[in-house]
């Protein structure tokens, strides 16, 4: 049986965080790999819009003048596929977690257990509303993680490091 | 947005290199008090003009495009310009890359451009600074520049086989050498 657990503050910028941090690092990641050079053909056209993108980022990285030189390169080519990859378990994570609640509420419904549904601190008689609730939720997760992607693609000022 | 380097127009001879006629051409977009500039001046331009202007496999053209942020790029444009009507463009291209940090500082262009140019050089260029042709054809340059939606530099243009391929940032000269090989071997 599910238990109850309390609705708390930790909980909450737990969830914004995820989907705010997830968010940016995968918008990070794209847009140094993607912009603010998108030929993406023929292959080798694209090949170098990459070359091109991440050179221009190693010059950034290098400026800190915290690394090497080589140590820059090996930075700017690794970093912004750490951050897609650390992006996408936070945001897949929202998913997953609502995908997961969404299962054990819509099987506790259809095997008709009278149960309290655990959602919120608040004792709530597992119900109808509530597998209705909380797939309203995972498809707001769902969206949040499309949108998310979609953002990624618009182009974004921190990219370009001479404005005109 | 031109599409083939034959529709390319108004065209600097004294800031183009090369065959006008080699398959693949590039126009550099760039700003002398850019950093990132210098860098690819300084580790792609040499090789360049060895290794594919000079055998007419790229046509060169340097563009100007003194962004608004930066108080001496204009100046120095203009310098850059007149050196070049007198046939002098690649060494005063060279201090100005080379001293950037020195003049950034001091706005003392005409400084950096005396440093290696005759006595007699420098009037001619000071004479074309102060005669005011020059910002019209620096102006055209940054219009162009405007036509591809340049808006940082450097920016380099490439034209092949009716494609023309945009892009921003620095690159290496292994990376650009790459790219070139690709171009040329294209059917």
């Amino acid at each position: 049986m599910m238990q109850s657990s309390p609705l708390n503050v930790r909980r909450a910028i737990i969830w914004i965080g995820r989907l705010v941090l997830g968010g940016i690092f995968v918008y990070a990641g794209f847009s140094k790999l993607f912009m603010p050079n998108t030929h993406l053909w023929p292959m080798f056209v694209l090949k170098f819009s990459l070359s091109m993108n991440l050179s221009s980022f190693a010059q950034q990285v290098e400026s800190y003048k915290m690394i090497s030189q080589e140590a820059s390169q090996v930075v700017a080519h690794t970093l912004p596929f750490v951050e897609i990859a650390l992006g996408l378990l936070l945001l897949s994570a929202i998913t997953v977690i609502m995908v997961g609640f969404l299962a054990a509420v819509t099987r506790a419904y259809l095997l008709h257990m009278d149960i309290n549904c655990g959602c919120f601190g608040t004792p709530e008689k597992l119900t109808g509303m509530t597998v209705v609730r909380d797939g309203a939720f995972t498809a707001l997760a769902l969206l949040t993680t499309v949108f998310a992607f979609m953002e990624a693609r618009q182009p974004h000022p921190w990219s370009a490091p001479e404005k005109a | 947005m031109p599409q083939s380097a034959a529709g390319l127009s108004d065209v600097d001879p004294h800031k183009a290199f090369g065959s006008k006629s080699a398959p693949v051409t590039m126009e550099v977009f760039s700003d002398y008090q850019c950093p990132a500039c210098k860098t690819l001046f300084t580790t792609t331009n040499r090789r360049l003009m060895d290794d594919y202007v000079s055998n007419g496999k790229v046509y060169l053209i340097h563009r100007d495009f003194p962004l608004p942020m930066h108080a001496h790029s204009r100046v120095a444009a203009r310098y850059a310009r007149a050196a070049a009507q007198l046939g002098k463009v690649e060494p005063v291209e060279q201090a100005l890359f080379q001293n950037q940090e020195k003049w950034e500082q001091s706005g003392d262009v005409d400084g950096a451009v005396a440093a290696v140019l005759s006595a007699a050089e420098m009037t001619k260029v000071r004479a074309l600074v102060k005669g005011g042709t020059l910002d019209p054809m620096i102006d055209k340059d940054y219009a162009l520049g405007q036509t591809y939606r340049v808006n940082q530099t450097p920016t380099t243009v490439f034209h092949c086989k009716g494609q023309t391929y945009p892009y921003s940032g620095i690159m290496t000269y292994d990376i650009l050498k790459q790219f070139l090989d690709q171009l040329l071997s294209q059917k």
